[in-house]
Protein backbone atom coordinates (compact mmCIF):
# COMPACT_ATOMS: atom_id res chain seq x y z
CA UNK A 1 0.00 0.00 0.00
CA UNK A 2 1.41 3.14 -0.94
CA UNK A 3 0.77 6.34 1.10
CA UNK A 4 -0.52 9.16 -0.30
CA UNK A 5 -2.01 12.37 1.94
CA UNK A 6 -4.36 15.24 -0.13
CA UNK A 7 -6.74 17.33 1.44
CA UNK A 8 -10.25 16.68 0.56
CA UNK A 9 -10.50 20.26 -2.01
CA UNK A 10 -7.16 19.16 -4.15
CA UNK A 11 -8.96 15.59 -4.40
CA UNK A 12 -12.36 17.62 -5.79
CA UNK A 13 -11.05 19.62 -8.10
CA UNK A 14 -8.50 18.03 -9.60
CA UNK A 15 -5.87 19.79 -11.94
CA UNK A 16 -7.54 20.02 -15.63
CA UNK A 17 -5.49 17.56 -17.80
CA UNK A 18 -6.18 17.32 -21.93
CA UNK A 19 -8.40 14.91 -22.66
CA UNK A 20 -8.81 12.73 -25.28
CA UNK A 21 -12.34 12.73 -27.61
CA UNK A 22 -13.45 9.83 -26.61
CA UNK A 23 -12.69 9.59 -22.56
CA UNK A 24 -15.64 9.97 -19.87
CA UNK A 25 -15.93 12.43 -17.61
CA UNK A 26 -15.65 11.99 -13.26
CA UNK A 27 -17.21 12.84 -11.57
CA UNK A 28 -18.07 13.20 -7.78
CA UNK A 29 -21.38 11.59 -5.88
CA UNK A 30 -21.72 12.49 -2.34
CA UNK A 31 -23.34 9.44 -0.15
CA UNK A 32 -24.50 10.83 3.41
CA UNK A 33 -24.12 11.71 5.93
CA UNK A 34 -27.81 11.68 6.01
CA UNK A 35 -28.32 8.12 3.65
CA UNK A 36 -30.23 5.08 4.91
CA UNK A 37 -27.57 2.91 3.68
CA UNK A 38 -24.51 4.30 5.45
CA UNK A 39 -26.15 2.98 8.95
CA UNK A 40 -25.93 6.68 10.72
CA UNK A 41 -24.04 9.50 9.34
CA UNK A 42 -21.33 8.62 7.63
CA UNK A 43 -20.35 10.49 4.52
CA UNK A 44 -18.77 8.48 1.41
CA UNK A 45 -17.50 11.01 -1.70
CA UNK A 46 -17.32 9.03 -4.32
CA UNK A 47 -15.11 9.63 -7.65
CA UNK A 48 -17.47 7.94 -10.30
CA UNK A 49 -16.75 7.19 -13.84
CA UNK A 50 -20.18 6.92 -15.50
CA UNK A 51 -21.76 3.94 -13.24
CA UNK A 52 -17.67 2.65 -11.68
CA UNK A 53 -16.43 3.51 -8.29
CA UNK A 54 -13.39 5.33 -9.17
CA UNK A 55 -12.69 6.06 -5.54
CA UNK A 56 -14.21 6.11 -2.33
CA UNK A 57 -13.13 8.83 0.72
CA UNK A 58 -14.93 8.46 4.00
CA UNK A 59 -15.25 11.71 5.48
CA UNK A 60 -15.96 11.53 9.01
CA UNK A 61 -16.82 13.32 12.38
CA UNK A 62 -20.13 13.79 11.69
CA UNK A 63 -20.85 12.24 15.34
CA UNK A 64 -18.15 12.94 16.97
CA UNK A 65 -18.79 13.60 20.24
CA UNK A 66 -15.32 13.94 21.97
CA UNK A 67 -15.83 10.56 24.25
CA UNK A 68 -12.13 10.31 24.92
CA UNK A 69 -11.57 14.21 26.39
CA UNK A 70 -14.63 13.53 28.35
CA UNK A 71 -12.97 10.60 29.52
CA UNK A 72 -10.25 12.58 31.27
CA UNK A 73 -12.46 14.34 33.13
CA UNK A 74 -14.05 11.26 34.85
CA UNK A 75 -13.30 8.80 37.56
CA UNK A 76 -12.80 5.14 36.18
CA UNK A 77 -16.22 4.02 37.16
CA UNK A 78 -18.12 6.94 35.02
CA UNK A 79 -16.13 6.19 32.30
CA UNK A 80 -18.12 3.00 31.59
CA UNK A 81 -21.23 5.33 30.60
CA UNK A 82 -19.41 6.41 28.17
CA UNK A 83 -18.62 3.51 26.11
CA UNK A 84 -22.00 2.06 26.28
CA UNK A 85 -22.44 5.20 23.87
CA UNK A 86 -19.96 4.13 21.39
CA UNK A 87 -20.38 1.37 19.73
CA UNK A 88 -24.54 0.66 21.21
CA UNK A 89 -24.98 -2.83 19.65
CA UNK A 90 -21.98 -3.91 21.93
CA UNK A 91 -22.70 -2.04 24.67
CA UNK A 92 -21.81 -4.88 26.90
CA UNK A 93 -18.71 -5.48 25.96
CA UNK A 94 -17.62 -1.71 25.86
CA UNK A 95 -18.42 -1.98 29.48
CA UNK A 96 -16.25 -4.96 29.80
CA UNK A 97 -13.60 -3.61 28.27
CA UNK A 98 -13.34 -0.45 30.50
CA UNK A 99 -13.51 -2.58 33.50
CA UNK A 100 -11.13 -5.09 32.77
CA UNK A 101 -8.69 -2.20 31.93
CA UNK A 102 -9.49 -0.58 35.41
CA UNK A 103 -9.11 -3.89 37.27
CA UNK A 104 -5.88 -5.17 35.47
CA UNK A 105 -4.50 -1.64 36.49
CA UNK A 106 -5.49 -1.74 40.22
CA UNK A 107 -4.60 -5.31 40.54
CA UNK A 108 -8.32 -6.52 41.07
CA UNK A 109 -9.21 -10.02 41.18
CA UNK A 110 -12.66 -11.19 40.43
CA UNK A 111 -14.73 -14.50 41.29
CA UNK A 112 -16.12 -16.96 38.81
CA UNK A 113 -19.31 -15.96 39.22
CA UNK A 114 -18.72 -12.64 37.98
CA UNK A 115 -16.70 -13.63 34.99
CA UNK A 116 -18.85 -16.24 34.01
CA UNK A 117 -22.30 -13.86 33.57
CA UNK A 118 -20.12 -11.64 31.76
CA UNK A 119 -19.13 -14.09 29.31
CA UNK A 120 -22.84 -15.20 29.35
CA UNK A 121 -24.58 -11.64 28.94
CA UNK A 122 -22.01 -10.96 26.60
CA UNK A 123 -22.29 -13.62 24.09
CA UNK A 124 -25.85 -12.93 24.37
CA UNK A 125 -25.45 -9.24 23.54
CA UNK A 126 -23.67 -10.75 20.27
CA UNK A 127 -26.56 -12.65 18.75
CA UNK A 128 -28.43 -9.88 19.59
CA UNK A 129 -26.09 -7.66 17.64
CA UNK A 130 -25.70 -9.89 14.64
CA UNK A 131 -29.53 -10.16 14.41
CA UNK A 132 -30.19 -6.49 13.88
CA UNK A 133 -27.36 -6.81 11.14
CA UNK A 134 -28.69 -9.23 9.46
CA UNK A 135 -32.14 -7.54 9.57
CA UNK A 136 -30.79 -4.63 8.28
CA UNK A 137 -28.37 -5.94 5.28
CA UNK A 138 -32.30 -7.34 4.19
CA UNK A 139 -33.07 -4.08 4.02
CA UNK A 140 -30.42 -2.46 2.68
CA UNK A 141 -30.52 -5.32 -0.25
CA UNK A 142 -33.96 -4.81 -0.78
CA UNK A 143 -35.92 -7.62 1.60
CA UNK A 144 -37.73 -5.67 3.77
CA UNK A 145 -38.94 -9.30 5.43
CA UNK A 146 -35.54 -10.08 6.94
CA UNK A 147 -35.85 -6.96 8.82
CA UNK A 148 -39.07 -7.29 10.67
CA UNK A 149 -37.68 -11.00 11.95
CA UNK A 150 -34.39 -10.10 12.93
CA UNK A 151 -35.84 -7.24 14.62
CA UNK A 152 -38.69 -9.57 16.40
CA UNK A 153 -35.71 -11.88 18.06
CA UNK A 154 -34.27 -9.07 18.82
CA UNK A 155 -36.80 -8.07 20.89
CA UNK A 156 -36.66 -11.25 22.55
CA UNK A 157 -32.90 -10.74 23.94
CA UNK A 158 -34.17 -7.46 25.03
CA UNK A 159 -36.40 -8.37 27.14
CA UNK A 160 -33.82 -11.10 29.24
CA UNK A 161 -31.13 -8.03 29.23
CA UNK A 162 -33.57 -5.40 30.29
CA UNK A 163 -34.96 -7.21 33.07
CA UNK A 164 -31.16 -7.95 34.72
CA UNK A 165 -29.19 -4.78 33.42
CA UNK A 166 -32.83 -2.84 33.56
CA UNK A 167 -32.04 -1.03 30.62
CA UNK A 168 -33.06 -2.02 26.69
CA UNK A 169 -29.52 -0.37 24.86
CA UNK A 170 -27.67 1.65 27.07
CA UNK A 171 -26.74 -0.93 29.97
CA UNK A 172 -23.89 0.12 32.21
CA UNK A 173 -23.92 -3.51 33.63
CA UNK A 174 -20.03 -4.19 33.84
CA UNK A 175 -18.61 -2.40 35.75
CA UNK A 176 -14.69 -2.31 37.50
CA UNK A 177 -14.87 -4.99 40.14
CA UNK A 178 -17.88 -6.67 39.18
CA UNK A 179 -21.69 -6.30 37.91
CA UNK A 180 -24.36 -3.33 38.48
CA UNK A 181 -26.94 -5.68 40.27
CA UNK A 182 -26.96 -9.52 40.49
CA UNK A 183 -29.04 -11.51 38.00
CA UNK A 184 -32.83 -11.51 38.01
CA UNK A 185 -33.92 -14.96 38.97
CA UNK A 186 -35.94 -15.07 35.89
CA UNK A 187 -32.63 -14.77 33.41
CA UNK A 188 -31.88 -18.81 33.48
CA UNK A 189 -35.32 -19.83 32.59
CA UNK A 190 -35.84 -16.95 29.99
CA UNK A 191 -32.50 -17.89 28.22
CA UNK A 192 -32.94 -21.26 27.88
CA UNK A 193 -36.04 -20.66 26.61
CA UNK A 194 -34.94 -18.26 24.31
CA UNK A 195 -32.39 -21.03 22.88
CA UNK A 196 -34.90 -23.26 22.35
CA UNK A 197 -36.94 -20.43 20.58
CA UNK A 198 -34.11 -19.22 18.39
CA UNK A 199 -32.30 -21.93 17.23
CA UNK A 200 -35.23 -23.42 14.96
CA UNK A 201 -35.39 -19.53 13.69
CA UNK A 202 -31.76 -19.75 12.58
CA UNK A 203 -32.16 -22.34 10.59
CA UNK A 204 -34.96 -20.21 9.09
CA UNK A 205 -33.23 -17.63 8.55
CA UNK A 206 -30.88 -19.51 6.28
CA UNK A 207 -33.49 -20.87 4.37
CA UNK A 208 -34.87 -17.21 3.99
CA UNK A 209 -32.16 -15.30 3.16
CA UNK A 210 -28.88 -17.68 2.69
CA UNK A 211 -30.65 -19.56 -0.14
CA UNK A 212 -31.96 -16.85 -1.63
CA UNK A 213 -30.03 -16.60 -5.19
CA UNK A 214 -30.54 -12.78 -5.41
CA UNK A 215 -28.96 -12.34 -2.38
CA UNK A 216 -26.17 -14.95 -2.94
CA UNK A 217 -25.56 -13.16 -6.56
CA UNK A 218 -25.66 -9.87 -4.66
CA UNK A 219 -23.08 -11.10 -2.11
CA UNK A 220 -20.62 -13.16 -3.57
CA UNK A 221 -17.48 -12.22 -4.92
CA UNK A 222 -18.19 -8.55 -4.28
CA UNK A 223 -15.75 -6.63 -2.09
CA UNK A 224 -13.20 -8.79 -1.79
CA UNK A 225 -10.83 -8.31 0.53
CA UNK A 226 -7.41 -10.13 0.36
CA UNK A 227 -5.20 -10.99 3.82
CA UNK A 228 -3.04 -8.91 3.26
CA UNK A 229 -4.96 -5.94 2.68
CA UNK A 230 -7.32 -6.27 5.93
CA UNK A 231 -4.07 -6.70 8.17
CA UNK A 232 -2.97 -3.50 6.48
CA UNK A 233 -5.79 -1.47 7.47
CA UNK A 234 -5.85 -3.45 10.47
CA UNK A 235 -9.69 -4.77 10.58
CA UNK A 236 -10.82 -7.35 13.31
CA UNK A 237 -13.66 -9.53 13.52
CA UNK A 238 -15.87 -11.38 11.38
CA UNK A 239 -14.30 -8.60 8.54
CA UNK A 240 -10.45 -10.37 9.13
CA UNK A 241 -11.63 -13.81 9.73
CA UNK A 242 -13.93 -13.40 6.43
CA UNK A 243 -10.49 -12.83 4.85
CA UNK A 244 -8.91 -16.50 6.18
CA UNK A 245 -7.44 -14.83 9.32
CA UNK A 246 -8.56 -17.03 12.75
CA UNK A 247 -7.82 -13.86 14.75
CA UNK A 248 -10.08 -14.01 17.67
CA UNK A 249 -9.26 -12.64 21.20
CA UNK A 250 -11.67 -15.21 22.73
CA UNK A 251 -9.50 -18.16 21.39
CA UNK A 252 -5.95 -15.96 21.58
CA UNK A 253 -6.06 -14.01 24.44
CA UNK A 254 -8.84 -16.12 26.86
CA UNK A 255 -10.22 -13.62 29.05
CA UNK A 256 -13.98 -14.36 31.01
CA UNK A 257 -14.25 -17.88 31.05
CA UNK A 258 -13.70 -18.54 26.85
CA UNK A 259 -10.78 -20.58 27.91
CA UNK A 260 -12.95 -23.28 29.53
CA UNK A 261 -16.09 -23.51 26.93
CA UNK A 262 -15.56 -25.14 23.51
CA UNK A 263 -16.10 -23.25 20.30
CA UNK A 264 -14.74 -23.04 17.13
CA UNK A 265 -14.02 -19.59 15.27
CA UNK A 266 -15.45 -19.55 11.78
CA UNK A 267 -12.90 -18.32 8.95
CA UNK A 268 -13.79 -17.37 5.33
CA UNK A 269 -11.64 -18.08 2.39
CA UNK A 270 -12.12 -15.58 -0.27
CA UNK A 271 -12.66 -12.68 2.20
CA UNK A 272 -16.02 -11.07 0.09
CA UNK A 273 -19.10 -9.99 1.68
CA UNK A 274 -20.85 -13.74 1.51
CA UNK A 275 -17.78 -15.33 3.40
CA UNK A 276 -18.64 -12.03 6.19
CA UNK A 277 -22.58 -12.87 5.67
CA UNK A 278 -21.85 -16.54 6.31
CA UNK A 279 -19.30 -16.09 9.31
CA UNK A 280 -21.94 -13.75 11.10
CA UNK A 281 -24.73 -16.60 10.87
CA UNK A 282 -21.78 -18.89 11.89
CA UNK A 283 -21.09 -16.95 15.02
CA UNK A 284 -24.96 -16.65 15.94
CA UNK A 285 -24.70 -20.71 16.29
CA UNK A 286 -21.47 -20.52 17.95
CA UNK A 287 -22.34 -18.08 20.69
CA UNK A 288 -25.57 -20.24 21.50
CA UNK A 289 -24.08 -22.88 21.97
CA UNK A 290 -21.17 -20.84 24.43
CA UNK A 291 -24.19 -20.14 26.02
CA UNK A 292 -25.75 -23.75 26.69
CA UNK A 293 -22.43 -24.32 28.36
CA UNK A 294 -22.66 -21.56 30.45
CA UNK A 295 -26.00 -21.27 31.64
CA UNK A 296 -26.29 -24.36 33.73
CA UNK A 297 -23.28 -23.83 35.70
CA UNK A 298 -22.91 -20.16 36.89
CA UNK A 299 -21.17 -20.76 39.98
CA UNK A 300 -22.27 -18.96 43.15
CA UNK A 301 -20.52 -16.25 44.86
CA UNK A 302 -20.55 -11.98 45.31
CA UNK A 303 -21.79 -10.07 41.99
CA UNK A 304 -19.21 -7.04 43.13
CA UNK A 305 -15.82 -7.43 44.59
CA UNK A 306 -15.43 -3.86 45.52
CA UNK A 307 -16.74 -1.52 47.79
CA UNK A 308 -19.27 0.78 45.39
CA UNK A 309 -18.08 3.81 47.46
CA UNK A 310 -14.58 3.01 46.81
CA UNK A 311 -12.44 5.69 45.29
CA UNK A 312 -10.64 4.34 41.93
CA UNK A 313 -6.99 5.69 41.98
CA UNK A 314 -5.87 4.26 39.19
CA UNK A 315 -1.69 3.46 39.52
CA UNK A 316 0.80 5.92 37.51
CA UNK A 317 1.63 4.02 34.20
CA UNK A 318 -0.12 3.32 30.70
CA UNK A 319 -2.60 0.17 30.06
CA UNK A 320 -3.93 -1.19 26.86
CA UNK A 321 -5.77 -4.17 26.98
CA UNK A 322 -8.25 -5.91 24.22
CA UNK A 323 -11.43 -7.78 24.24
CA UNK A 324 -13.25 -9.14 21.36
CA UNK A 325 -16.97 -6.94 20.49
CA UNK A 326 -19.54 -8.28 18.04
CA UNK A 327 -17.53 -6.45 15.27
CA UNK A 328 -13.87 -6.43 16.00
CA UNK A 329 -11.37 -6.23 18.99
CA UNK A 330 -11.95 -3.04 21.07
CA UNK A 331 -8.93 -1.88 22.90
CA UNK A 332 -8.39 0.38 26.13
CA UNK A 333 -5.66 2.75 26.84
CA UNK A 334 -5.55 3.79 29.62
CA UNK A 335 -2.79 6.17 31.25
CA UNK A 336 -2.76 7.30 34.92
CA UNK A 337 -1.09 9.18 36.75
CA UNK A 338 -1.90 8.10 40.50
CA UNK A 339 -4.87 9.95 40.55
CA UNK A 340 -8.68 8.63 39.84
CA UNK A 341 -8.91 10.73 36.70
CA UNK A 342 -6.95 9.00 33.52
CA UNK A 343 -4.26 11.57 32.16
CA UNK A 344 -5.24 10.35 28.66
CA UNK A 345 -7.93 7.76 27.77
CA UNK A 346 -7.86 6.39 24.10
CA UNK A 347 -10.48 3.40 22.43
CA UNK A 348 -8.87 1.69 19.20
CA UNK A 349 -12.37 1.37 17.86
CA UNK A 350 -12.81 -1.84 14.97
CA UNK A 351 -15.17 -0.07 13.31
CA UNK A 352 -12.62 2.84 12.52
CA UNK A 353 -10.29 0.08 10.90
CA UNK A 354 -12.90 -1.88 9.47
CA UNK A 355 -14.25 1.02 7.22
CA UNK A 356 -11.22 1.69 5.72
CA UNK A 357 -11.20 -1.30 4.00
CA UNK A 358 -14.15 -0.22 1.89
CA UNK A 359 -11.62 2.23 0.30
CA UNK A 360 -9.77 -0.54 -1.55
CA UNK A 361 -12.52 -3.16 -1.60
CA UNK A 362 -15.57 -0.83 -3.24
CA UNK A 363 -13.02 0.19 -6.01
CA UNK A 364 -13.73 -1.00 -9.42
CA UNK A 365 -17.33 -1.96 -7.99
CA UNK A 366 -21.00 -0.57 -8.73
CA UNK A 367 -23.10 1.86 -5.97
CA UNK A 368 -25.18 -1.27 -5.10
CA UNK A 369 -22.15 -3.14 -4.61
CA UNK A 370 -20.98 -0.23 -2.06
CA UNK A 371 -24.04 -0.88 -0.56
CA UNK A 372 -23.62 -4.42 0.22
CA UNK A 373 -20.23 -3.91 1.00
CA UNK A 374 -20.74 -1.26 3.71
CA UNK A 375 -23.93 -3.23 5.23
CA UNK A 376 -21.41 -6.55 5.69
CA UNK A 377 -18.98 -4.50 7.19
CA UNK A 378 -21.71 -3.53 10.04
CA UNK A 379 -20.33 0.01 10.80
CA UNK A 380 -21.88 1.76 14.14
CA UNK A 381 -20.83 5.02 13.01
CA UNK A 382 -20.63 7.06 16.70
CA UNK A 383 -17.69 4.04 17.65
CA UNK A 384 -16.24 5.41 14.01
CA UNK A 385 -16.02 8.90 15.49
CA UNK A 386 -16.03 8.57 19.11
CA UNK B 1 -50.79 25.74 24.86
CA UNK B 2 -50.07 29.58 23.46
CA UNK B 3 -53.13 30.44 23.21
CA UNK B 4 -53.49 33.10 20.97
CA UNK B 5 -53.35 32.07 17.78
CA UNK B 6 -53.49 34.82 14.97
CA UNK B 7 -56.15 33.34 13.05
CA UNK B 8 -59.57 31.40 13.28
CA UNK B 9 -60.03 27.69 13.01
CA UNK B 10 -62.20 26.66 10.54
CA UNK B 11 -64.14 23.88 9.86
CA UNK B 12 -62.38 23.10 6.90
CA UNK B 13 -58.50 23.36 8.53
CA UNK B 14 -60.37 21.10 11.62
CA UNK B 15 -60.38 18.74 8.48
CA UNK B 16 -57.13 19.34 7.06
CA UNK B 17 -55.83 18.79 10.33
CA UNK B 18 -57.23 15.88 11.03
CA UNK B 19 -55.70 14.07 7.78
CA UNK B 20 -52.67 15.44 8.60
CA UNK B 21 -52.26 14.40 12.35
CA UNK B 22 -53.14 11.07 10.66
CA UNK B 23 -50.72 10.68 8.03
CA UNK B 24 -47.27 11.66 9.49
CA UNK B 25 -44.18 10.69 7.25
CA UNK B 26 -41.20 10.44 9.13
CA UNK B 27 -37.82 11.05 7.70
CA UNK B 28 -35.23 8.39 8.26
CA UNK B 29 -32.75 10.31 10.40
CA UNK B 30 -30.61 8.75 13.21
CA UNK B 31 -27.30 9.74 14.33
CA UNK B 32 -27.01 7.68 17.36
CA UNK B 33 -28.25 5.30 19.83
CA UNK B 34 -31.60 6.33 20.12
CA UNK B 35 -31.91 5.64 16.37
CA UNK B 36 -31.70 1.65 16.98
CA UNK B 37 -34.52 2.44 19.81
CA UNK B 38 -36.52 4.65 16.92
CA UNK B 39 -36.29 1.17 14.55
CA UNK B 40 -37.52 -0.63 17.08
CA UNK B 41 -40.56 1.30 17.48
CA UNK B 42 -41.14 2.85 13.95
CA UNK B 43 -40.80 -0.43 11.80
CA UNK B 44 -40.56 -3.64 13.73
CA UNK B 45 -43.10 -5.83 14.61
CA UNK B 46 -44.13 -5.87 18.07
CA UNK B 47 -44.45 -1.77 18.25
CA UNK B 48 -46.10 -1.66 15.33
CA UNK B 49 -46.34 2.42 14.60
CA UNK B 50 -48.48 1.95 11.55
CA UNK B 51 -51.24 2.05 14.15
CA UNK B 52 -51.09 5.37 14.73
CA UNK B 53 -50.41 5.85 10.83
CA UNK B 54 -46.93 7.44 11.10
CA UNK B 55 -45.00 4.20 10.02
CA UNK B 56 -43.55 5.33 6.36
CA UNK B 57 -40.05 6.30 6.87
CA UNK B 58 -38.73 7.91 3.97
CA UNK B 59 -34.85 8.44 3.37
CA UNK B 60 -35.42 11.83 1.81
CA UNK B 61 -36.40 15.02 3.15
CA UNK B 62 -38.68 16.29 0.05
CA UNK B 63 -41.33 13.36 0.45
CA UNK B 64 -41.57 13.55 4.92
CA UNK B 65 -43.24 16.09 6.88
CA UNK B 66 -42.30 14.59 10.46
CA UNK B 67 -38.59 15.16 11.71
CA UNK B 68 -37.45 12.47 14.35
CA UNK B 69 -34.16 13.76 15.74
CA UNK B 70 -32.75 10.71 17.12
CA UNK B 71 -29.10 10.85 18.54
CA UNK B 72 -26.61 13.50 19.62
CA UNK B 73 -25.88 16.19 17.18
CA UNK B 74 -22.42 17.36 16.83
CA UNK B 75 -21.15 20.84 15.56
CA UNK B 76 -20.25 19.52 12.26
CA UNK B 77 -23.75 17.83 11.76
CA UNK B 78 -25.60 21.24 12.64
CA UNK B 79 -25.64 23.00 9.20
CA UNK B 80 -26.41 19.70 7.40
CA UNK B 81 -29.78 19.23 9.56
CA UNK B 82 -30.27 23.07 9.12
CA UNK B 83 -30.37 22.29 5.51
CA UNK B 84 -32.83 19.31 5.92
CA UNK B 85 -35.06 20.51 7.63
CA UNK B 86 -35.69 23.36 5.10
CA UNK B 87 -35.99 21.01 2.53
CA UNK B 88 -38.65 19.54 3.95
CA UNK B 89 -41.86 20.63 2.70
CA UNK B 90 -44.72 22.59 4.93
CA UNK B 91 -45.88 21.93 7.34
CA UNK B 92 -43.23 19.98 8.79
CA UNK B 93 -43.27 19.22 12.65
CA UNK B 94 -40.14 18.05 14.53
CA UNK B 95 -39.91 15.32 17.56
CA UNK B 96 -36.62 15.45 18.98
CA UNK B 97 -35.99 12.61 21.28
CA UNK B 98 -33.50 11.57 23.89
CA UNK B 99 -31.67 13.91 25.88
CA UNK B 100 -28.98 14.87 23.21
CA UNK B 101 -31.47 16.16 22.02
CA UNK B 102 -32.87 18.22 25.10
CA UNK B 103 -29.94 19.22 26.35
CA UNK B 104 -26.97 17.39 25.04
CA UNK B 105 -27.61 14.56 27.84
CA UNK B 106 -24.52 12.59 28.88
CA UNK B 107 -22.32 14.96 26.51
CA UNK B 108 -23.19 18.19 28.35
CA UNK B 109 -20.02 18.82 30.41
CA UNK B 110 -16.69 18.61 29.51
CA UNK B 111 -17.66 17.76 25.15
CA UNK B 112 -16.60 20.40 22.91
CA UNK B 113 -18.34 18.94 20.28
CA UNK B 114 -22.07 18.86 21.09
CA UNK B 115 -24.49 20.92 20.62
CA UNK B 116 -26.78 21.77 23.68
CA UNK B 117 -30.02 21.32 22.57
CA UNK B 118 -31.64 20.62 19.07
CA UNK B 119 -34.01 23.45 19.45
CA UNK B 120 -30.71 25.68 18.94
CA UNK B 121 -30.90 25.00 15.63
CA UNK B 122 -34.24 23.93 14.64
CA UNK B 123 -37.74 24.31 16.26
CA UNK B 124 -38.67 21.32 17.86
CA UNK B 125 -42.54 20.24 18.72
CA UNK B 126 -42.02 17.92 20.96
CA UNK B 127 -39.24 16.87 23.23
CA UNK B 128 -39.29 13.05 23.86
CA UNK B 129 -36.72 12.41 27.55
CA UNK B 130 -35.14 9.60 28.15
CA UNK B 131 -31.81 7.98 27.14
CA UNK B 132 -32.93 6.21 24.95
CA UNK B 133 -36.66 6.93 25.20
CA UNK B 134 -38.49 3.46 24.91
CA UNK B 135 -40.42 2.95 22.25
CA UNK B 136 -43.55 3.08 24.10
CA UNK B 137 -42.41 6.68 24.94
CA UNK B 138 -41.79 7.54 21.19
CA UNK B 139 -44.86 6.64 20.62
CA UNK B 140 -46.33 8.53 22.92
CA UNK B 141 -44.89 11.28 21.99
CA UNK B 142 -45.63 11.01 18.21
CA UNK B 143 -49.57 10.50 20.15
CA UNK B 144 -48.62 13.85 21.77
CA UNK B 145 -47.61 15.58 18.13
CA UNK B 146 -50.97 14.48 16.70
CA UNK B 147 -52.90 15.86 19.42
CA UNK B 148 -51.35 19.20 18.79
CA UNK B 149 -51.97 19.14 15.39
CA UNK B 150 -55.41 18.39 15.53
CA UNK B 151 -56.06 21.25 17.65
CA UNK B 152 -54.09 23.13 15.30
CA UNK B 153 -51.44 23.69 17.95
CA UNK B 154 -48.12 22.71 15.84
CA UNK B 155 -50.39 24.26 12.81
CA UNK B 156 -47.77 25.23 10.23
CA UNK B 157 -46.74 28.74 10.48
CA UNK B 158 -43.78 29.20 8.89
CA UNK B 159 -40.96 31.20 10.66
CA UNK B 160 -42.57 31.54 13.85
CA UNK B 161 -40.79 30.03 16.69
CA UNK B 162 -43.01 27.49 19.18
CA UNK B 163 -42.13 26.66 22.12
CA UNK B 164 -41.45 22.84 22.55
CA UNK B 165 -43.11 20.73 24.68
CA UNK B 166 -42.05 17.27 26.39
CA UNK B 167 -44.10 14.43 26.34
CA UNK B 168 -44.50 11.73 29.22
CA UNK B 169 -43.77 14.56 32.03
CA UNK B 170 -44.79 12.94 35.19
CA UNK B 171 -48.62 13.07 36.22
CA UNK B 172 -49.72 16.71 37.75
CA UNK B 173 -46.12 18.09 36.51
CA UNK B 174 -46.10 21.00 34.00
CA UNK B 175 -43.06 21.85 32.22
CA UNK B 176 -42.32 25.29 33.64
CA UNK B 177 -42.50 23.37 37.25
CA UNK B 178 -39.94 20.89 36.27
CA UNK B 179 -37.60 23.93 34.90
CA UNK B 180 -38.26 25.68 38.14
CA UNK B 181 -37.38 22.56 40.11
CA UNK B 182 -34.37 22.01 37.99
CA UNK B 183 -33.42 25.87 38.28
CA UNK B 184 -33.71 25.68 42.11
CA UNK B 185 -31.52 22.70 42.63
CA UNK B 186 -28.80 23.91 40.56
CA UNK B 187 -28.81 27.06 42.34
CA UNK B 188 -28.29 25.38 45.56
CA UNK B 189 -25.80 22.76 44.59
CA UNK B 190 -24.06 24.01 41.38
CA UNK B 191 -22.17 26.90 43.66
CA UNK B 192 -18.71 26.11 43.94
CA UNK B 193 -16.14 27.54 46.87
CA UNK B 194 -13.33 28.17 44.51
CA UNK B 195 -10.97 28.17 47.79
CA UNK B 196 -12.35 25.15 49.47
CA UNK B 197 -12.61 23.20 46.90
CA UNK B 198 -9.52 23.90 45.60
CA UNK B 199 -7.44 22.45 48.79
CA UNK B 200 -9.76 19.41 50.28
CA UNK B 201 -11.95 17.73 47.84
CA UNK B 202 -14.86 18.74 49.20
CA UNK B 203 -17.41 17.28 46.90
CA UNK B 204 -15.86 13.89 46.98
CA UNK B 205 -16.29 13.60 50.98
CA UNK B 206 -19.28 14.38 51.00
CA UNK B 207 -20.10 12.19 47.99
CA UNK B 208 -18.55 9.00 49.56
S1 LIG C 1 -29.97 10.40 24.49
FE1 LIG C 1 -28.71 8.68 25.16
S2 LIG C 1 -29.29 7.01 23.80
FE2 LIG C 1 -30.00 8.90 22.84
S3 LIG C 1 -28.36 9.53 21.47
FE3 LIG C 1 -28.00 10.55 23.42
S4 LIG C 1 -26.62 9.18 24.52
FE4 LIG C 1 -27.53 7.99 22.85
Amino acid sequence: MSLEIRTLSEIMNPPQTADSPLSTQEYFVNMGPQHPATHGVLRLVLKMDGETIREVIPVLGYIHRSIEKMAEYLHGRQIVHLTDRMDYLSALANNWAVSRAVETAMGVQTNPRIETIRTLICELQRVQSHQLWWGVLGLDLGALTSFFYGFRDREEITDILEETTGARLTMNYIQPGGLMFDLHPNFVPRVKAFIKYFRPKLDEYETLLSENVILQERLRNVGVLSAEDAIGYGATGPVLRASGIPLDLRKQQPYGVYDQVEFSVPVGTVGDCWDRYWIRIEEMRQSLGIIEQLIDNIPDGKFMEMKPAAKLKLPAGSFYLQIETARGSLGVFLQGTGEDIPHRCHFRSPNFNNLWSVTKTAVGGKIADLVAIVSTLDLVIPDVDR
Amino acid sequence: MTGQSSYVLTSMDRIMNWARANSLWPLAFGTSCCAIEMMMSSMASRHDLSRFGAEVVRPTPRQADLLILAGTIVKRMAKPLRVLYEQMPEPRYVIATGACTISGGPFTYNSYTTVRGADEIIPVDVFVPGCPPRPEALIYGIMTLQKMIKTGEAYGQPYQRRRPITAALPPGMTQAQLQKEIAEFLEAHATIDVDKAAHNNRWEKERY
